[in-house]
């Protein structure tokens, strides 16, 4: 029976894992260093059957089966297969995972993991025994405490009340001048080697505390030098310790009282001498001289030398050079160092294991996801759902809004209702703006800031009774919005109801000069005037009518039970047939906004965005007595501030979003937002100076660009009263 | 009550979403319409699903009785619904769930599923060792709208 080592033959016995038939071919699976045979060090790690990084120790052989040695020097090549659809979920992922749940799960089935598995069992609960000789190689423990699992077939994740870690202890390796040369094993290895009917040849046997270096030849070990001076010439040299090192890494990455550790993994034994020369990890070839050189850098905690040498960071997270990492630190600071933190995953996992049952968080579709696509829409997403970004030709989707009538798919806004005895206590407490002197039937627009005066969202407040409103949040705002406005109700305990309608709700934005007449076709003889609402129905479909508007021309917002969504659609699109109704996406909406100067939060604004820094100090009422932010609002009004977000116009095309903004050579901000603005004839922007005292007059794209008042469209607002 | 007719496709649940103190709702009282069913039952038929202390999802409830003068309640169309069976439920969903499913029934349990957010009804007239009942329904798994086009992808469930 044979297999392929760098394409040549190697013979194998049955049983024999691939390392041992590489080593009864007189071969090393790498390139040299001691092997363990037990997993515990990464020496014997090559490419399996198209997988880098396996330990070919605890990989039996087969036939056929073809392994290729890594680099001496680098790693192995990444293979980078092209993705055949690069924005689908990796649903089609071709590793499953699979899930147990049990009370107890013990890691390891030497005598420690065994005793322990006897003991729970016979305490009735149901026990796990998890061992990769079982084919159960426990590559992470989280908290939780979770197990994940390889197993041949899938990953496995063990769901446990408690996790009992017995992986026992490792032989320790040596560390010295030499220790990367062919034909250097631990004491455990020669076992397995002779009970395999290995011929190791001539064989020295040395202890770690006698050790000086190996000499060799040609990569081969030739002889074993003492630290009395004594050489003795060998084909093997078998390496012994008084001392181990516990396989603890698992333990070492969860801190759970769920977990606890047994055996000798628990055990705290002796470190090794203190390393003087050779490679301490053969992981990441760091050498002793590499530990001393970022000692005396200053990295002189073994955290910090870990991560300035690299030392522990390799195939075997610490296997082999923990011992000697700590003895080195050890001595060095005279204090006695701890083992470093383990993080998953122990072993080298593929992508697609790794990725198994991991999924990209979705985007949502609205109601009207089919009616977009029909009418040749461009999707994109935006604020977790996908949306029309436009329907081929955005620029008459823009004069639809202005000059005609053009319907705007806005379900994806964030849509509440609140209602209580304490709801208008709450509201202004939440909102800068006043809401108890909204009647019924008038809505507001409102921000929303956090406790440091930050704008972290915006939309309305419509009032529907005394105790009763509507309120709506951006789309991309929606769900932290929802989830901020109901930790503080319950933070301040008061009596209010809160529903949140963002996914059943539909919501359609009947825009432009002709909008009033497209909803008199559809049964609205008498639209709501500007910032009213009420319930009315629309073409037989239950609507809450809010006029507003975003684009600067009279829109009505249709809010709707989602599954009349695409009913009313193609209603309002036959009826305004004959007015040229257009559907407007998102890119026509962002210039229509922009014409009028509105924010777009988290597009427009930063993280930390005041109401006074977008020139929006009139919708923050200080006179209140107290609302989310007040405080520290109050506290910065007299502070200087630097920041400030300036309309601007200039000739010539709109610059890219994002451009810089010069005064002279020096950045002062940058663009926001940017539109070639047909009706204003300009270039028109929004963007950041960010530095005082600000100016008139700036540079962007090389060209001049005027900080010029907003609105930049219909400044009276009169078109959106129409 | 889940009818006995499979329904593998989804279709949209219609009914109330309620939300009112948890003591109101505790002794609410939901009707269904006589000519029309309860995605969830028979004609009728309302299948009354706590997802929160203060709020309740009513499939195939038209009507709501709710002491409580500040309750919301709306109509609520929002989510869909697929009907499956246990040897469906095992091979489709059950191997995403990381999370312990209830072994009582009725029951109704929430969370993510393959990275989406869904609910599951889980009837009480079938035999809890699902692993016999492979011919009816056994499940009602629940998503937003929204997120149909997903649910289909990431379970292999029909659209």
């Amino acid at each position: 029976m044979r297999f392929a080592l760098d394409d040549q033959p190697v013979d194998y016995l049955d049983g024999d894992s691939i390392a041992v038939a590489v080593v009864r071919a007189g071969q090393h699976p790498q390139h040299g260093g001691a092997l363990c045979l037990a997993g515990d060090c990464g020496n014997c790690s090559a490419d399996v059957a198209g997988v880098p990084f396996t330990r070919t120790c605890l990989t039996p052989a087969r036939p056929g089966l073809r392994v290729r040695r890594h680099p001496a020097v680098g790693g192995p090549p990444l293979r980078l297969d092209p993705p055949k659809n690069p924005v689908a979920s990796p649903a089609q992922t071709s590793v499953q995972v699979h899930r147990r749940h049990v009370d107890i799960a013990v890691i390891g089935a030497g005598r420690s993991g065994t005793a322990a598995a006897a003991s729970a069992r016979a305490a009735g609960h149901d026990v796990m025994v998890l061992d990769s000789e079982s084919g159960f190689e426990v590559v992470g423990v989280y908290p939780g405490p979770i197990v994940v699992v390889r197993t041949p077939e899938h990953m496995l994740h063990v769901h446990a009340h408690e996790v009992v870690i017995a992986t026992g202890a490792a032989d320790v390796h040596p560390v010295c001048e030499g220790n990367m040369l062919r034909g250097i094993v631990t004491w455990g290895a020669a076992d397995i080697l002779r009970e395999r009917s290995v011929d190791l040849g001539r064989t020295v046997t040395v202890d770690l505390t006698e050790l000086a270096r190996f000499d060799g030849i040609d990569g081969q070990v030739t002889a074993v030098v003492f630290t009395d001076g004594r050489s003795t010439p060998c084909d093997t040299a078998i390496v012994t310790s008084a001392t181990r090192a516990p396989r603890d890494l698992l333990a070492r990455m969860v801190s759970d009282p769920g977990v606890s550790v047994v055996g000798p993994a628990a055990e705290r034994y002796d470190l090794p001498p203190c390393p003087t020369d050779g490679i301490v990890c053969p992981c990441s070839k760091v050498t002793v001289g590499d530990l001393q050189m970022v000692w005396d850098k200053g990295f002189t905690h073994l955290e910090l030398v870990k991560r300035a040498a690299l030392c522990g960071t390799g195939t075997c997270q610490g296997g082999v050079c923990m011992p000697h990492l700590r003895a080195f630190v050890t001595e060095k600071s005279g204090a006695p160092a701890a083992p470093f933190t383990g993080r998953p995953a122990s072993r080298q996992l593929t992508i697609a294991e790794a990725a198994a049952d991991v999924f990209l968080d979705p985007f949502r579709r609205t109601a009207l996801h089919d009616e977009h696509l029909k009418l040749g829409a461009q999707m994109d997403r935006f604020g977790g759902w996908w949306r029309p970004w436009n329907y081929g030709d955005f620029m008459r989707e823009y004069w639809a809004v202005r000059e005609g009538v053009s319907l705007g798919d806005v379900s994806t806004l964030g849509k509440m209702i609140v209602s209580g005895p304490d709801v208008v206590e709450a509201l202004e407490r939440l909102y800068p703006t006043t809401i108890a002197d909204i009647r019924p039937g008038r809505s507001r627009y409102v921000l929303l800031l956090n406790e440091r005066g930050h704008l972290i969202d915006d939309g309305m407040v419509c009032r529907e009774s005394d105790d009763r409103f509507v309120l709506t949040f951006t789309s991309g705002g929606a769900s932290f919005a929802e989830a901020w406005v109901r930790d503080w109700i319950e933070t301040w305990g008061l009596n209010v109801r809160i529903m949140d309608r963002t996914i059943s709700l539909g919501a359609i934005n009947v825009t432009g000069p002709l909008a009033g007449e497209l909803l008199r076709r559809v049964g609205v003889p008498e639209s709501p005037k500007f910032l009213q609402h009420r319930h009315a129905d629309v073409a037989g479909v239950a609507c809450h009518i809010m006029r507003l508007s975003f684009t600067g021309e009279a829109s009505f917002e249709l809010h709707h039970p989602v599954a009349h969504s695409a009913e009313l659609w193609q209603t309002l699109m036959l009826a305004g047939r004959d007015l040229n109704i257009t559907p407007h996406g998102l890119q026509a909406l962002f210039a229509l906004r922009l014409e009028k100067g509105h924010v777009i939060v988290g597009m427009d604004t930063e993280l930390d965005t005041t109401p006074r820094r977008i020139n929006m100090d009139w919708a923050v009422k200080m006179d209140k007595p107290d609302f989310i932010g007040r405080t520290a609002l109050a506290r910065t009004a007299d502070l200087p501030d630097h920041r400030r977000l300036f309309g601007l116009t200039m000739d010539g095309p709109a610059p890219t979003e994002g451009a810089p903004i010069y005064v002279g050579d020096r950045i002062v901000g940058h663009v926001a937002s940017a539109f070639m603005s047909p009706t204003v004839g300009k270039a028109i922007m929004l963007g950041w100076q960010k530095h005082s005292p600000w100016v008139d007059t700036v540079t962007v794209d090389g060209r001049t660009a005027h900080v010029t008042d907003t609105p930049f469209y219909d400044p009276q607002g009169a078109r959106a009263r129409i | 009550m889940i009818r006995r007719v499979p329904v593998r496709a989804s279709e949209r649940l219609y009914g109330l979403r309620v939300v009112a103190t948890p003591e109101a709702l505790d002794h609410a009282r939901f009707a269904g319409s006589a000519g029309s069913a309860g995605s969830a039952g028979s004609a009728g038929e309302v299948t009354v699903l706590r997802i929160a202390s203060d709020e309740v999802l009513a499939l195939g409830a038209v009507d709501a009785d709710v002491a409580d003068p500040h309750a919301i309640v709306e109509l609520e169309t929002g989510f869909v619904g697929w009907h499956l069976t246990a040897a469906e439920f095992v091979s489709n969903v059950e191997r995403h769930i990381e999370w312990l499913l209830p072994t009582h029934r009725p029951a109704l349990a929430q969370g993510l599923i393959a990275g989406l957010p869904l609910k599951l009804w889980f009837d009480d007239d079938h035999d809890h060792d699902h692993d016999h009942d492979h011919d009816h329904d056994y499940v009602l798994v629940i998503a937003s709208s929204g997120l149909a086009h997903e649910v289909v992808e990431r379970l292999g469930v029909p659209a």
